[in-house]
């Protein structure tokens, strides 16, 4: 065992730290992870634009492609920083980096890698993705989704309607599962995977502002959608195999965003206390919030040593089976408990509209706050990831 | 970064389970619970050829020289299983301080003892509050002549029944701080002077209130520097708190396989319970936790192996150990149902040793009052 970063991840911490430093306006601190979006899309593209030239924004992909061969221990710890720092744009074509991209180099063609890796890799307005899977009937049981794409000569008609799709109306391309065989035994047979451009005729974005009015998420409605056959991503009929990876490459990197995100909350929370004054005394000589935030910093603790065992399961070659799930729950967790605990420190101030003046920490815990329960939604309800975890990693009957 | 462990941990380990499972199975915990003695020498003696009491002492005192990461998968071992004994008391508080802090003497007087079976050892810290603090110590030992007098008394001392030394904290003097002042002293048990009188706990274990009465300890029997005891305390409470960790985490993953197993095989409304979500979701709540416990164990564990502990990380291993072992037993307990509230079944005797565990080396506010420290509050 050694738990000791190397030299190139600790290099690597300190010139993101320098990069924040740099780049970053004075008392920046919104952060894409929670509130959904930057809202300045040209800042975020920009910031984007300049991690690709620094050889971040897809580090673990091989040269040839746009990355620098980084290590997934790199990749993690640039997760853990970026989230840490607030560092915009590394997010918002997070379907193409994180796993378009690597799905792309395991079951995309030639012409497919040559054409996408380098737009995603360019951190430009056409590298960005959006993901369609979720449906009006198709949830938790996404393996329901009833989207058809039916062949035709050289194309696919695409016909249905997506919806919670992030980003899609930021997206130049779309990660499209469909259904192109519905009389096959399994619902989860017969689904496949196509790569839709976004400018295509019949494509309509139609947004959904979520419950504090932000516009994170969108209904796509796809309307007799022409896509070309070669658009198709692996076989026919044989996308569920690869949707599992996505998720897979989806699911690993929420440990370490949450963990850089919230141990930078903890620590704004231990400095607030510090400063503080409540009947005569700071917040922090409180026994009662030193033990909340002791216990935070545990389970950040935890979340954290999960995002590493994952790389590490990963760079031995072998598949992490109920780990992605593990660390899914843990992250919802974490993020539900610091916004809670960061609240209650907050008092009467955590009901405070997190953009205004009379806002604490530039609204860090109303924005934890506004945005944990959807981000725990995303990628899998705790209810789901917890079934997962009893079948895989306890062996337990299938129960869904 | 590397999670794994070395191939001679992974041997220790297996052979530790087989061994175990064949000679201490709960009908020995069982028969321990209510022995006199509350361990059994023949098994003692036959864990002394296996060369386990010696596992981190130098060949030089017949040990094993191995690291203390093997300690803690041994440990992790004899958790999954409840060893009765001394095995902790012995090696975790005792040997462990002996051989970093012990004159050349004492070592070699001690340690080969320890490494062959033949000696146990028990320590005596905690006081009338129960807890590891300095204050808390009051314990007197008065220098006359050329040897230290001890009077008071020690709290929740686990095994000296059956010990052949003990180690005492006591107060030599005062100074600003409540650490300042205070001295380990080796102390033979079988001192007239000394004084032991049960405390029944519920934990199957062997804990004493132990009374001093003008016990004379000559000046060599001082462990450590006069007035630096506290030192060498902090430096027995660091590693006790991860070895306690790493048989909290074996108890863990009895406790959780345990109530898998026992889902998939108990049939209500014609289907095992394992198959409904309700059951599942506790299942997957005490993975997630027994999984955090390992984590954090095996951090705070190879930072003493490598030779520089972090005391957060122990802190942060001991406070979510305490925390987890005791949701995950209750959760086993109630998945199991009314079983499980049963003297026939396993779990309950892993319940039942939670609070022990819980303050052994620890609580968890002292653990996150490290923790807050940290974070600079």
């Amino acid at each position: 065992m050694d738990f000791r970063l190397g030299e190139k991840e600790l290099a690597l911490k300190e010139e993101i730290r320098k990069f924040a430093e740099a780049e970053l306006p004075p008392g920046w601190r919104r952060s894409t992870l929670i509130d959904g979006e930057c809202r300045d899309f040209e800042f975020e593209i920009a910031i984007s634009r300049k991690l690709a030239q620094r050889g971040w924004l897809v580090m673990s992909w091989p040269e040839e492609y746009g990355g620098r061969g980084a290590s997934l221990w790199e990749q993690t710890v640039y997760e853990m920083e970026i989230a840490y720092w607030g560092i915009p744009g590394a997010w918002m074509g997070i379907s193409g980096t994180q796993w378009v991209g690597p799905c792309l180099m395991m079951f995309g063609t030639k012409e497919q890698m040559g054409k996408y890796l380098p737009l995603i890799a360019s951190g430009e307005k056409d590298g960005v993705w959006c993901t369609c899977y979720s449906e009006p009937n198709a949830g938790s049981d996404f393996a329901n989704l009833q989207t058809r794409a039916v062949r035709d000569g050289d194309n696919y008609i695409i016909d249905g309607q997506k919806v919670w799709t992030s980003a899609a109306h930021r997206a130049r391309w779309c990660w499209l599962a469909a259904r192109t065989d519905p009389n096959a035994a399994k619902k989860h047979h017969g689904v496949s995977i196509f790569i839709v451009d976004m400018k295509n005729p019949g494509v309509t974005v139609n947004p959904i502002l979520n419950y504090y009015g932000r516009h994170h998420f969108n209904e796509v409605f796809f309307d007799n959608v022409k896509v070309p056959a070669h658009n198709l991503v692996g076989e026919e009929n044989k996308g569920w195999y690869l949707l599992m990876q996505a998720l897979a490459f989806e699911r690993r990197s929420t440990a370490p965003m949450t963990y850089g995100h919230f141990r930078r909350v903890l620590e704004e929370l231990a400095k607030y206390a510090g400063h503080t004054e409540y009947e005569g005394r700071p917040l922090s000589q409180n026994p009662v919030v030193r033990a909340k935030l002791a216990d935070l910093a545990i389970d950040l603790e935890v979340l954290k040593m999960f995002a590493y065992q994952i790389a590490w399961r990963i760079s031995q070659g072998q598949i992490p089976v109920y780990e992605s799930s593990r660390n899914k729950v843990m992250s919802d967790e974490v993020m539900r408990r610091v916004a809670v605990t960061g609240a209650e420190l907050l008092g009467v101030y955590s009901q405070v509209d997190p953009d205004s003046e009379w806002a604490k920490l530039r609204g860090a815990i109303q924005g934890a706050y506004l945005g944990f329960p959807g981000q725990a939604i995303a990628a899998g309800t705790a209810e789901i990831e917890k079934s997962v975890i009893a079948r895989f990693g306890l062996g337990l009957p299938k129960s869904y | 970064m590397d999670f794994s462990f070395t191939e001679e941990q992974d041997m220790l380990r297996t052979l530790a389970r087989d061994f175990l499972t064949k000679e201490c199975p709960k009908a020995k915990v069982r028969q321990m619970d209510k022995d006199e003695k509350g361990y059994d020498p023949q098994l003692w003696r036959r864990m002394a050829e296996l060369g386990w009491m010696g596992l981190v002492l130098p060949d030089e005192y017949g040990g094993m020289n191995s690291s203390f990461m093997e300690l803690v998968v041994l440990m992790e071992e004899m958790g999954r299983n409840i060893v009765p004994g001394p095995f902790f008391s012995t090696i975790a508080l005792c040997a462990l301080p002996l051989l970093e802090y012990g004159s050349s003497e004492q070592k070699t007087k001690y340690l080969p003892q320890i490494a062959k079976g033949e000696a146990i050892w028990a320590f005596a810290l905690a006081e009338s509050s129960g807890r590891y603090k300095a204050s808390d110590v009051k314990l007197r030992a008065v220098l006359e002549g050329t040897h230290y007098v001890l009077q008071g008394y020690k709290l929740f001392v686990t095994d000296v029944h059956i010990a052949d030394y003990i180690l005492v904290a006591g107060r030599n003097g005062d100074g600003e701080r409540p650490e300042d002042g205070i001295t380990l002293f080796v102390v033979d048990a079988s001192e007239p002077n000394v004084e032991v009188e049960t405390i029944p706990t519920i934990g199957g274990d062997r804990q004493f209130k132990v009374s001093f009465n003008k016990v004379a300890v000559p000046e060599d029997y001082v462990l450590g520097e006069i007035g630096s005891g506290w030192d060498i305390a902090d430096f027995v409470l660091q590693r006790a708190a991860v070895l306690k960790c790493a048989e909290m985490s074996g108890a863990c993953r009895a406790a959780l396989e345990m109530t898998s197993s026992y889902a998939k095989e108990r049939v209500q409304f014609d289907r095992p319970i394992g198959s409904f979500q309700a059951i599942q979701h506790k299942l997957a709540d005490m993975l997630i936790d027994a999984d955090a416990v390992q984590h954090l164990l095996y951090q705070a564990a190879w930072g003493i192996s490598i030779g520089s502990p972090s005391s957060w990380q122990i802190a942060a291993a001991k406070a979510k150990a305490n925390e987890a072992y005791q949701r995950i037993c209750i959760e086993a307990i109630t998945a199991h149902g009314a079983i499980g509230y049963t003297m026939d079944h396993d779990i309950g005797l892993y319940y039942r040793r939670v609070r022990a565990a819980e303050f052994a080396a620890g609580d968890t506010d002292l653990h996150r009052e490290v923790i807050a420290v940290e974070l600079g509050l």
